[in-house]
């Protein structure tokens, strides 16, 4: 049972008891204030993290890529250079505000924003735990898919805006990369919506369970498969290496953000970065279990009964596993994503086309397919349970 | 409350971003304009309950229509010259006199059958009470494969019309 924060909230007593306590002092019905100050907690808290996250990303793949390359990597402010994504962020601001002549400027102001509202959109949906979601739409991933191609029109906006040849070319190949990819992604997705019979995110992890044999990765032979068509369809979507042929620094200076200077060039890192996270956590949510903890420890119905803690101490130490479980295996996959930037080179124009409509796509749909097949073959349990079955059964 | 706010909010952005794409000189700034107005109508349709739709137009309209219309409008170029030799602006005459008396006939018939059509409804206009929000995925779902299943599987013949047609127009000529 996947729950907003609002619902998950609604359940104890204490918030009930706030809520009458803000009515009384109103005088009106406060239930409806108390949702919108909720909502206005969680989403200030989210989107701080998240900026966070995705500065310290910047941190991460400097010093993971030293690590690879045998160097030091930042090191100079703050411990281990960890302070170093606050000093960019510092210079940054203080750099001058380019326009380039004839530059679009309405488009050219508006590009970086798109790309940062099409990534922060998608933060709404993102599952850390059972009760700390902004909000659980039944439409979840089919909301996620379209919201996030905004960043593909942003891209695209501002290698058109800058008037430049090297943005222009950029942000063409970027834009019609995104939406090539978008196919198999989706088809890969639909998949994940077959075998959980939802596609919120919600239904996706509540149909899985926390150790390996029961995600939906292990599940049987097509989602495995389908797993990396979709990490292959994340990094080209994320124009992440060895798909970053929109920002090729040896063909195309830097791609659709050449002329950008300043915050608004940090506002497209920003989003980048902030975007690996967000698909690594659907990435996460949908094949390795999400936020399930193992033994079901995150209901912390363990911690109440065997423990005799108060339910909503119980409950919360749940939660604090939940997220912790979905925090870790996402910051695994990043850490994976940022891998394979440094370890793999840069690939062709034509061959990324060619990897995504020839091989991607015809992929996801046999996996589709298979995975409908499986679905009628073996009444929907997974191959686990199909092989001890047939054990068992003494054949 | 909430459902006003985000209804007018929607509107208003629907809107004025259609507006906007009338107004504007500029065909690149019309088409982010109309992404302004396709997320509006999406606002429009979470208001009246209608998830799915609200989501397919995302991710259809924003997400693939729009770049490739982007894309459309980079690849013809754009108006290169709009001036006359005696360097006035050229305005297009869209049509000649004949045209504009059929457009005019045609629009006179057919604002007197809306009208006749609409009257009726137009006296006993009462605002009503939204049904409770109830998802709509699953009833879209069964309804495409029971009663529309002629209707989906006719519209997934054109797409394939547009695809086979698409594949021998970019087809390379050999020999």
């Amino acid at each position: 049972m996947s729950l907003s924060i609002n619902e998950y909230l609604n359940q104890f007593e204490a918030h009930q008891q706030a809520i009458a306590f803000l009515s009384d002092f109103l005088g009106t019905d406060a239930s409806g204030i108390m949702t919108f100050l909720v909502f206005g907690a969680a989403c200030f808290i989210i989107v701080n993290i998240m900026a966070l996250v995705g500065g310290l990303g910047t941190y991460a793949e400097r010093k993971i890529s030293a690590d690879i390359q045998l160097r030091q990597g930042p090191n100079r402010v703050g411990p281990y250079g960890i302070l170093q994504f606050l000093a960019d962020g510092v210079k940054m601001i203080m750099k001058e505000d380019i326009f380039p002549a004839d530059a679009d400027k309405p488009l050219f102001n508006l590009a970086p924003l798109l790309a940062l509202t099409g990534v922060f959109a998608t933060l709404a949906l993102v599952p850390f735990s059972s009760g700390f979601t902004l909000v659980n739409l039944n439409m979840g991933v089919f909301f996620l898919i379209g919201v996030s191609s905004l960043v593909g029109v942003a891209v695209f906006l501002g290698g058109y805006a800058s008037n430049s040849k090297w943005s222009m070319l950029g942000g063409m190949r970027g834009a019609s990369q995104i939406i090539s990819y978008e196919v198999p992604v989706t088809i890969t997705a639909l998949m994940i919506v077959l075998l959980s019979g939802g596609m919120s995110f919600g239904a996706f992890v509540e149909t899985q369970g926390g150790l390996p044999h029961e995600w939906y990765i292990f599940h049987n032979p097509f989602t495995f498969i389908g797993f990396f068509v979709f990490f292959v369809g994340m990094l080209a979507e994320t124009n992440r290496a060895p798909f970053d042929l929109p920002e090729a620094e040896s063909e195309l200076v830097s791609g659709y953000h050449t002329e950008y200077t300043g915050m608004r060039f940090g506002l497209f890192a920003l989003a980048e970065y902030i975007e690996v996270f967000v698909l690594c956590g659907v990435g996460v949510a949908a094949f390795l279990g999400g936020y399930k903890v193992p033994f079901d420890l995150g209901s912390g119905a363990l911690f109440i009964d065997k423990l005799g803690l108060p339910v909503i101490v119980g409950k919360n130490i749940g939660q604090v596993l939940q997220v912790g479980s979905f925090v870790t295996k996402t910051l695994a996959m990043y850490y994976l994503v940022i891998w394979v930037r440094w370890t793999f080179p840069r690939i062709r124009v034509d061959q990324v086309m060619t990897i995504c409509w020839k091989y991607l796509t015809p992929l996801a749909l046999f996996n589709l397919v298979g995975v409908a097949i499986w679905m009628y073959a073996f009444d929907a349990h997974s191959i686990w349970e199909v092989l001890g079955q047939a054990f068992s059964s003494g054949h | 409350m909430f459902e006003n706010i985000l209804f007018l909010s929607s509107a208003v952005l629907a809107l004025s971003g259609a507006l906007g794409v009338v107004f504007t000189k500029n065909l690149m700034h019309a088409c982010v304009l109309l992404l302004a107005t396709l997320f509006g109508v999406s606002g429009l349709y979470a208001v009246i309950g209608a998830d799915f739709l609200a989501a397919a137009q995302l991710v259809i309209y924003a997400g693939g229509v729009i770049i490739l219309m982007l894309f459309a409008v980079m690849l013809t170029g754009g108006a290169a010259n709009n001036e006359n030799k005696f360097g006035i602006d050229k305005v297009a005459a869209m049509g000649s006199v004949k045209t504009y008396i059929y457009a005019g006939l045609t629009v006179l018939v057919m604002s007197f059958t809306i009208l006749k059509i609409l009257a009726n409804y137009m006296k006993t206009f009462e605002q009503g009470e939204l049904a409770p929000f109830e998802s709509t995925v699953e009833k879209i779902g069964t309804l495409l494969v029971t009663d529309h299943v002629l209707a989906f599987e006719i519209s997934s013949i054109l797409l394939l019309g547009a695809l086979v047609g698409a594949a021998a127009i970019a087809r390379p000529r050999r020999g």
